[in-house]
């Protein structure tokens, strides 16, 4: 680890222990540690490839590690089942990269399933609160169309709403900015900021889009996927200037790849 | 007067609503604890049972003693404050903290909200049947379109066979022929063996049980195998093909072929209906032979010996019998496997959209099959063949 930030004002709410990722005998990432505090913008960074999907499924308990453990407040997930499992379920959201809303109900309905399975609020009530998350993200006109008719940054918006339909403490976003345009990405991590800022929601955002990270994250860690480990962690501003592993600084001036063979593509600051 | 009940994930902070007299003839529902996601619906029905018999004139909702709140939990004070609650009194909100008070704000307004129930208003009746009608010709259109589509890419293959792809050929003919075998030969033998057994009683009032095989031999060879083969023939393959295509077209296949200067319809089509439409008569033989299989042995069970029954199948079926039969499955191919592809082809964009075409040429499919039969049954006997 290169770089790591000093205090630690909030408690941590997840805790990820010694963590490592397989597919069969493929390892994605090994021994992976990190804690992610109440409140923060936790962003988890690094290239094509290198895990940071896995490590999110792994995170919210879709997929098992290897070995380590997942704690929610002190809660394991990797081994939670049934009701236990449930309860921890209920304590985040999660929006996928591509808004995996479903296609047969139109966005209101899309916010409301959660309501309707979850809680005893009446038809009514589920409506306006469902109405209020959309309002929250700013798609409230768009709530009587079905996901087909809205754009990408809409669907992810939509998707965010849902996530957020029970009001949980935290929010897991897999590459909200991906195949976005600068405008509706910036809008996406204006609304990502406010919400955080606004109702404390402790965001774990997986992204590769070094502006997103600039504009939202308040720390993040970085996985290689050359040596399946965790090779940085701390503020991203920290990171781009006193790294002292030269992929991650590449990462962060957004350098190419040296190549190796020959010196035809060399090294390129875009 | 007060009440309050515990919450089963809040035991320590439950929610209590409590309705006070204020001054000034103002009531003061008095709202404190933890009015969240757990807790909201009982902290409105608590709300309500205070305000059933409201008759005040004015009404205060003192939030200040709200701990911990969400957008459910507060979906109740909203209400309040929009009126929904006490006989269309707007409640006046006071001292909500500031992060509740901007959750708050993210309630839509009134007319918003009412915006987004009204249903989405439906055009008038005849402009209706005029879309449905204008779709349905646009739909022979397209299939007319596609027919010379496919013709032209046949022509063009004829001319020079290396533009069809062989090794797709190849692959249709193992998907769609031989892995549908065990299911045409268990079809086929049940259908023999229910034919047989169905004819047995009413021939047995005549003593004409030996004319089960007349019945097996014309009902399998001329109807049935054909016709259930091409059902089987739209099930497995018609729904392959449009769900094959209409995945590529959402994923862009199909734009990135017509980029590359690549005809979809001669890249995808032209293979999968020219080995559908020849596997089908050699299918089709394949089930007459285990259907008639069916049929000899419930009559070898009844007692009758091979050479009889053989005789009396040899008497009732011509070659010509066994001709129609193939040929019909030749047409059912091209018109399933066409279908499918086409289907395929037009699917639209969506998460629904593979779904729907596999549908659309299922269906089409199994209706285009008994339409073909019935002109054939009339054509044949006419021609009296």
């Amino acid at each position: 680890m290169s770089a790591t930030s000093g205090v630690s004002p909030a408690p941590a709410v997840i805790a990820v222990e010694n963590v490592t990722i397989a597919y069969g005998d493929n390892v994605v990432q090994k021994d992976v540690s990190f804690e992610v505090r109440r409140g923060e913008v936790f962003v988890i960074l690094g290239g094509s490839g290198c895990g940071k999907s896995s490590l999110l499924k792994n995170m919210i308990g879709l997929y098992r590690p290897v070995t380590g453990r997942i704690l929610f407040d002190g809660e394991d997930i990797v081994t939670a089942e049934g009701e236990d499992r449930l309860r921890l379920l209920r304590k985040f959201g999660v929006m996928y990269q591509s808004g995996a809303l479903f296609g047969s109900m139109n966005v209101l309905e899309n916010v409301r399933l959660p309501l309707d399975e979850f809680t005893d609020l009446g038809a009514e009530e589920k409506d306006l609160v469902a109405a209020a998350k959309l309002n929250q993200v700013g798609l409230l006109p768009a709530a009587a169309r079905k996901p087909s008719a809205l754009s990408g940054g809409m669907q992810k918006r939509a998707g965010i709403a849902r996530a957020m339909a029970l009001d949980p403490g935290i929010l897991f976003l897999d590459e909200p900015s991906a195949g976005l345009d600068p405008i509706n990405s910036a809008g996406l991590d204006q609304t990502i900021r406010e919400l955080s800022r606004g109702l404390g929601i402790t965001f774990v955002v997986v992204t590769h889009e070094l502006q997103s990270i600039y504009a939202i994250a308040d720390r993040c860690i970085m996985l290689d996927a050359r040596t399946k480990t965790m090779i940085a962690e701390g503020k991203p501003a920290e990171l781009r200037d006193h790294a002292t592993d030269p992929y991650v600084r590449q990462f962060f001036l957004r350098q190419a790849e040296p190549a190796a063979d020959d010196g035809s593509k060399g090294s390129r600051t875009s | 007067m007060s009440v309050s009940r515990p919450s089963p994930d809040s035991a320590e902070t439950p929610v209590r609503v409590e309705l006070r007299p204020g001054s000034g003839g103002v009531s003061v529902l008095a709202v404190s604890g933890r009015l969240d996601v757990s807790t909201a619906a009982e902290a409105r029905d608590v709300a309500l049972e205070h305000l059933a018999g409201f008759r005040g004139a004015a009404l205060e909702v003192d939030a200040s003693g709200i701990e911990r709140g969400d957008v459910s939990g507060l979906s109740l004070i909203y209400e309040l404050a929009e009126g929904r609650l006490a006989r269309g009194v707007r409640a006046k909100v006071t001292g909500l903290r500031p992060e509740l008070a901007h959750l708050l704000a993210a309630f839509p307004t009134e007319e918003a909200f009412a915006a987004l129930e009204a249903a989405p208003p439906t055009g008038p009746f005849l402009a209706e049947i005029g879309a449905a009608t204008r779709s349905m010709f646009l739909d022979v259109r397209a299939q007319a379109m596609f027919i010379g589509a496919v013709v032209q890419g046949f022509a063009a293959a004829l001319r020079r066979p290396r533009l069809m792809r062989w090794r797709e050929v190849g692959v249709v003919f193992e998907k769609a022929g031989v892995n549908a075998l065990p299911i045409v030969s268990l079809i086929s033998l049940l259908m023999g063996l229910v034919i047989a057994f169905e004819a047995a009683q009413p021939l047995e009032m005549f003593g004409a049980q030996i004319f089960i095989a007349d019945m097996i031999g014309l009902v399998m060879v001329r109807e049935f195998s054909p016709i259930f083969t091409a059902i089987i023939l739209a099930g497995r393959s018609g729904a392959a093909f449009a769900a094959e295509i209409g995945t590529m077209k959402v994923n862009e296949e199909l734009d990135a072929l017509e980029t590359m200067g690549l005809d979809p319809v001669r890249f995808l089509v032209i293979q999968r209906i020219f080995a559908a439409t020849l596997l089908m008569p050699v299918l089709t033989a394949y089930s007459m032979l285990v259907g008639v299989f069916g049929g000899v042995l419930v009559m070898l069970t009844m007692g009758f010996p091979l050479a009889q029954i053989w005789a009396q199948l040899h008497g009732a079926l011509g070659v010509h019998d066994v001709l129609v039969g193939a040929g019909k499955s030749l047409v059912f191919g091209a018109i399933v496997s066409g279908l499918g592809c086409l289907r395929g082809m037009q699917t639209k964009e969506g998460p629904n959209a593979v779904g729907d075409s596999t549908t659309r040429a299922v269906v089409a499919g199994i209706l285009m099959i008994i339409v073909v039969d019935a002109v054939f049954a009339v054509v044949t006997y006419v021609l009296n063949i």
